[in-house]
C-alpha cells in the first residue's frame, strides 16, 4: 500500500494511470476503480484525483472540525428541520474556506499538466467526488455526492473541488452520520478531476438485467449528450438488451428524446437543452457501439467478480470504430448473490407451475 | 365469491316426460350425472357451450358415456393434482359443468408428484400413441360403419352395445391425450411469458399444420369451384340448403356430376354431425344440407378462399413469429425455448385438438344414432329418429323384447315437444350457476373453456364499453356483429361480419373463411375459435365472458386479437 501512495502523492495529487484498487484510499473508490479500469486496457478518462490527505488537511484541521462541531450541535436527528438548517450553515462555511496554498497549488498544477497532456489549454474537466465508503455494502450512502460537468479553467476547478467537499454536507449526510455517531473526519472524501470526454451519447449499463435479475444479459440505457439527463430522470432513454455468452444484440428500443445535457462552451457547464426535432427519434447507438459497450461492461464484471453497473460515454468516431469510455463503475446491489438457477425446460414442473398452480416436487 | 342458489326450477326433478334421471344407468368413474341438488349452489356451473342445442334422451348417454366418463377417467390417471375432471348436472334438455375438486393438501402433493413423472413419458411418445389410437378407433368406425344392424332386435342391441363401447373408448382417448397435451402447452405459454414475448404471438408458433378438419374445408372450396365450372351457381343462389340436393337431383347432367362428386366427398368427409356428439342432427352422409349451405354462401364471396396460398401466409407466418421471438432471446433462454417448442411441435396440442374432432366428437357417437334409426324402423315408429326419444335403459328394455315399443310411442311425441321447447329457452337460460369463485384449476376449464382470470374480472363488470378477453389471433378489424348461439343460424352469417358467440366447434368451421373477426365468451387461446382464427389469419378474442350479452346483430365492433379488447363502437337500438 505504501508504494502505491509514495508514487502518486504529490500535494495531494494522484492521477488515474498510477491508481488501482489499493489506492481506494486516498483516491476514493470511485476513482480507484477507474485506474484499475486503465489497467485493463478500458478507456477512461484522463485526470487525477485530490486525494483524502488534502481533505484531511483542510477539513480535519483543528479549527475548522472544532467550527464544523458547533454549527452541527444545533441538529437533532429526529428534528430534520434542525438538521437541514445546520447543514446549511456548514456548507456555507466549508464554501468560504481558504485552500491551503500548496494544495491549490497542487490543483492548478496537475490541471495545467492534464491540459498539457491532452493537448488542449483550457480543457473541459468532469469534477466528481470520490467518498470513501461510498461503495460500501450500504447502498442509500452511493451517489449522493455532487459531480460537476463542463469545469474549465484552474479557478473553477479549485472551486469546484471546494463544492464538493461541501456536498458531503448534505441533509442527508449530516442525517446519516449522525445515526450512526461518526464524524465526517471518519469518511474522507477524494476529488476526481477528469477530461470531459466529448459526449456524442452517455448512459449506464448493467451487467445483469436490473429489474428480474437474469444474470445471462447486458442491460444499457443511453441518450444523447452527457449523462446527467439520464440520470435525473429527465429524459426516456433508448434501451437495449445483449446477451453475455454471445454477444448477441437482443433488443433495442428507441425512445423519444426531448432533453439533453450538452456543453455549453460560453457558460463552461454542461446545461439541460432540447433535442433537435431530426434527432428525438433517430437512434442513439449503432450496434457496434451497443456491443462494445457490451464488451466492456463483459469485461469490467469478470475482473471484479460481480455485476456492476457502469456509466459509459460514446464519442463521435474518428475512424468508424465505435469509441467508448468508461466514466464510472460500481457494484450492482440489488441483485448481486442472489442464485439464479440455470434456466431449463422440464415439461413437468411447467405444468404442474401453470397448468395445475400447484408447485413441482424438486 | 358471489353465493348463488340454483334457481328453484332448475332444482326440480323437471326431466323428461316418463323418465327419471335416477334411473339412467351409465357408467361413471366419481361423480354421476345428475339433476341439481340445492347444495351444488356452492360449486361453478358454467353452462356447458359445447352443446347449444341440448340433448335428446339418447344424447344424454353420450354425455355420460362420452365426456364425463372420459373427464374422471383421465383426470385420475394422470392424474390431475387439483381435479378429479368435471362433472355436468341436466336441465331440461341442457348441461351445466363444473370441475371435481381435491382439497386434501396430501392428496394433491401426491398427485402432483404422478402427474410429474407421468407428462414427459406420455409427451415424449406422444406421435406413436395418438396413431396408435387412430387405428384403434379407425378399425371399430369402420367396422360398425362398415356394417348395417339387421332387422332383429338381438342383432340391434349388440350394435347399440357395441356403439356404447366405442363412445366410452373414444372419451377414454380423447381425455387421456387432451390433459397432457394441454398442461404442456399452458406450461409452454408459461415460459413464454417468463420470457418476455408477446402472448398474442405464442399462438402463432404451432400453427399451420394440417388436419383432417381442414382438408375437410378444403374439399368443400374445391366443390365450391366445381359448382362454378358446371355452371350450377344459379341453382344454388335461389334455393334454401335443404332443398339443394333434391333440385340437383333432377337438374340435369352437370348436376348428376356434381352429386357425384358430392357423394365421394360425403363417403371421405361425410361422417360428421353438425355439432359436438349430437345425436340428433343427421351426419352430412345422410343429409347434406349443411355442407351444401356453406358452399352456397362461399359462392357469395367475390374470390375463393385459397387454401394453399393461407396455407403458405399461415407457415410463413410462424416461421416468422419464432424467428422474431428467438431474436429477442439469449442463448441460455434460447436452449429452453428450443427444447420447449420441440417439445410442443413434437405434441402439439393445437394441431391434435382440430385433428381429434374428426374422429371423436363429431363422429364417434354416429353409430349409436344409427342404432337408434334401425331400432326405429324395426318396430315401425313413425320416424326415423324416433329411437333418440328413448333413454339408454328404455332401449336396451325394447331390444330385451322386455318393452313394447307402443307403450313408448306417445313419449317419444311429448318428449319431441320437451326438446323443442328446452332448445327455445336456451338463450335465455343463466350462463352460469352456483358461486363464481376467483379462478378455476382444472386446465380443460380454464384453457378450453377460458375461465382464466380475465373471465372472472369481465364478469365483475359487465357494463364496460371496452370488453376484455384474451388476445387468440392478432391483428384488428372492425364490422357489424352477427350474434350467434346456434350454428343452426351459421348460414346467416354474410361476409366481413364480425361473429360474436358463445364459441364454436368443428362444425362453425366453414363460416371463418367468411368473416371479418371473431370474438367469443369463453375459450382460451387453445379453443377452437382461436385455433382456425389464426388458420384463417383474421382477429380474434377468446373468453370475454360477456360478449353475447352485451353485443348485439347489427352493433359495429372493432376486435383487436393483439391485445384482446372488443370495442363497442356504435350500439344499434
Amino acid at each position: 500500500m505504501s508504494g502505491a501512495r509514495k508514487s502518486g502523492d504529490m500535494n495531494g495529487v494522484i492521477w488515474v494511470d498510477e491508481m488501482d484498487t489499493s489506492s481506494s484510499d486516498w483516491a476514493g473508490p470511485k476513482m480507484a476503480k477507474l485506474g484499475e479500469l486503465g489497467r485493463l486496457g478500458l478507456a477512461v478518462p484522463d485526470g487525477f484525483a485530490l486525494t483524502t490527505d488534502a481533505y484531511h488537511e483542510v477539513l480535519g484541521s483543528r479549527p475548522v472540525r472544532r467550527e464544523i462541531d458547533r454549527l452541527l450541535a444545533s441538529a437533532v436527528a429526529d428534528d430534520s428541520a434542525s438538521v437541514t438548517r445546520a447543514a446549511r450553515l456548514v456548507r456555507h462555511y466549508v464554501l468560504g474556506l481558504g485552500v491551503p496554498a500548496g494544495i491549490e497549488h497542487g490543483i492548478v498544477e496537475a490541471y495545467n499538466e492534464l491540459c498539457l497532456r491532452r493537448d488542449q489549454p483550457n480543457l473541459a474537466t468532469a469534477v466528481r467526488s470520490s467518498a470513501t465508503g461510498e461503495d460500501a455494502a450500504d447502498a442509500s450512502f452511493a451517489g449522493q455526492f455532487d459531480s460537476y460537468l463542463g469545469v474549465t479553467g484552474p479557478e473553477s476547478v479549485v472551486e469546484a473541488v471546494r463544492s464538493c467537499w461541501a456536498s458531503l454536507f448534505t441533509d442527508r449526510g449530516v442525517a446519516y452520520r449522525m445515526e450512526r455517531g461518526i464524524s465526517h473526519v471518519d469518511c474522507p472524501m477524494a476529488v476526481g478531476v477528469l477530461e470531459l470526454i466529448d459526449a456524442k451519447a452517455s448512459g449506464i449499463a448493467f451487467s445483469i438485467h436490473p429489474v428480474t435479475g437474469r444474470s445471462d444479459r447486458i442491460v444499457m440505457e443511453g441518450s444523447w449528450g452527457w449523462g446527467e439527463a439520464i440520470v435525473q430522470g429527465l429524459v426516456v432513454p433508448d434501451r437495449a438488451e445483449v446477451g453475455k455468452s454471445d454477444r448477441r444484440i437482443l433488443d433495442y428500443v428507441v425512445s423519444a428524446k426531448l432533453v439533453m445535457s450538452a456543453f455549453d462552451q460560453t457558460a463552461g457547464a454542461v446545461v439541460e437543452t432540447g433535442v433537435p426535432e431530426s434527432l428525438r427519434q433517430a437512434r442513439v447507438l449503432r450496434d457496434d457501439e451497443v456491443l462494445a459497450i457490451a464488451d466492456s461492461v463483459i469485461s469490467i464484471e469478470s475482473h471484479f467478480g460481480h455485476p456492476v453497473d457502469v456509466e459509459w460515454v460514446a464519442s463521435a468516431s474518428q475512424d468508424g470504430q465505435p469509441e467508448v469510455t468508461i466514466v464510472q463503475a460500481r457494484p450492482e446491489t440489488v441483485h448481486a448473490g442472489e442464485e439464479k438457477p440455470e434456466p431449463a425446460w422440464d415439461p413437468s414442473s411447467y405444468a404442474l407451475k401453470y397448468a395445475f398452480g400447484t408447485k413441482p416436487k424438486k | 365469491m358471489t353465493e348463488n342458489q340454483i334457481p328453484s326450477e332448475y332444482c326440480l326433478e323437471e326431466f323428461y316426460p316418463g323418465f327419471s334421471p335416477h334411473d339412467m344407468d351409465s357408467a361413471y368413474k366419481c361423480d354421476r350425472l345428475d339433476t341439481f341438488k340445492p347444495d351444488d349452489g356452492d360449486l361453478f356451473w358454467p353452462l356447458d357451450f359445447h352443446y347449444p342445442r341440448g340433448f335428446v334422451p339418447l344424447g344424454f348417454l353420450v354425455v355420460a358415456d362420452g365426456p364425463c366418463w372420459g373427464l374422471q377417467i383421465a383426470a385420475d390417471n394422470v392424474p390431475l393434482p387439483t381435479s378429479r375432471g368435471i362433472k355436468a348436472r341436466m336441465v331440461g334438455t341442457h348441461l351445466y359443468a363444473t370441475e371435481i375438486p381435491v382439497t386434501d393438501p396430501w392428496e394433491i402433493e401426491s398427485r402432483a408428484v404422478a402427474a410429474g413423472e407421468h407428462i414427459p413419458a406420455f409427451l415424449e411418445t406422444f406421435p406413436e400413441t395418438w396413431t396408435k389410437r387412430v387405428r384403434e378407433l379407425e378399425t371399430w368406425l369402420h367396422h360398425l360403419e362398415g356394417s348395417e344392424p339387421s332387422g332383429s332386435l338381438a342383432d340391434i342391441g349388440n350394435y347399440f352395445e357395441k356403439s356404447v363401447r366405442l363412445i366410452r373408448r373414444a372419451w377414454e382417448i380423447h381425455f387421456e391425450m387432451m390433459y397432457p397435451l394441454v398442461a404442456n402447452y399452458v406450461g409452454f405459454y408459461g415460459l413464454c411469458e417468463e420470457l418476455n414475448i408477446d402472448p398474442s404471438q405464442i399462438g402463432r408458433f404451432l400453427q399451420g399444420y394440417d388436419t383432417k378438419i381442414m382438408e375437410t374445408d378444403r374439399q368443400l372450396w374445391g366443390l365450391t369451384r366445381r359448382v362454378r365450372e358446371l355452371g350450377l351457381e344459379d341453382l344454388f343462389s335461389v334455393t334454401s340448403p335443404d332443398r339443394i340436393a333434391p333440385e340437383l337431383e333432377v337438374a340435369g347432367p352437370d348436376a348428376t356430376q356434381f352429386l357425384s362428386e358430392l357423394r365421394e366427398f360425403l363417403d371421405v368427409y361425410g361422417r360428421r354431425s353438425e355439432g359436438i356428439i349430437d345425436l340428433a342432427s343427421a351426419p352430412w352422409i345422410e343429409d347434406p344440407a349443411s355442407p351444401l349451405g356453406s358452399i352456397k354462401t362461399f359462392l357469395l364471396m367475390d374470390h375463393d378462399h385459397d387454401f394453399e396460398q393461407a396455407g403458405r401466409e399461415v407457415v410463413a407466418e410462424r416461421e416468422e413469429a419464432i424467428v422474431s421471438a428467438r431474436s429477442r432471446l439469449t442463448a441460455e433462454e434460447l436452449a429452453q425455448f428450443d427444447a420447449a417448442l420441440g417439445a410442443c411441435q413434437h405434441a402439439n396440442f393445437n394441431w391434435w385438438n382440430e385433428e381429434h374432432n374428426f374422429y371423436i366428437d363429431l363422429r364417434a357417437h354416429l353409430p349409436l344414432r344409427r342404432a337408434a334409426t334401425a331400432l326405429s324402423e324395426a318396430v315401425g315408429a313413425d320416424n326415423p329418429d324416433d329411437g333418440l326419444f328413448l333413454f339408454g335403459p328404455e332401449i336396451r328394455s325394447v331390444v330385451a323384447g322386455d318393452t313394447k315399443w307402443s307403450e313408448m310411442s306417445s313419449l317419444v311425441v311429448e318428449r319431441r315437444d320437451y326438446y323443442e321447447d328446452w332448445k327455445a329457452r336456451r338463450i335465455d337460460m343463466p350462463k352460469m350457476l352456483g358461486t363464481t369463485p376467483e379462478e378455476v384449476t382444472d386446465p380443460v376449464m380454464k384453457e378450453v373453456f377460458g375461465m382464466g382470470h380475465h373471465f372472472f374480472a369481465a364478469l365483475a363488470d359487465p357494463s364496460s364499453e371496452i370488453l376484455k378477453g384474451v388476445p387468440a389471433s392478432a391483428g384488428s378489424a372492425e364490422g357489424p356483429a352477427r350474434v350467434l348461439f346456434s350454428p343452426d343460424d351459421l348460414h346467416t352469417v354474410l361476409p366481413g361480419e364480425v361473429l360474436v358467440c358463445e364459441a364454436t366447434s368443428p362444425n362453425w368451421t366453414p363460416a371463418f373463411a367468411k368473416i371479418a373477426a371473431c370474438d367469443c365468451d369463453s375459450g382460451g387461446t387453445l379453443t377452437h375459435a382461436s385455433i382456425v382464427s389464426r388458420e384463417y389469419r383474421i382477429p380474434c378474442v377468446t373468453g370475454v365472458a360477456v360478449a353475447t350479452s352485451r353485443i348485439s346483430t347489427g352493433d359495429r365492433i372493432l376486435v383487436n386479437g393483439s391485445t384482446g379488447e372488443v370495442t363497442l363502437l356504435d350500439e344499434i337500438d
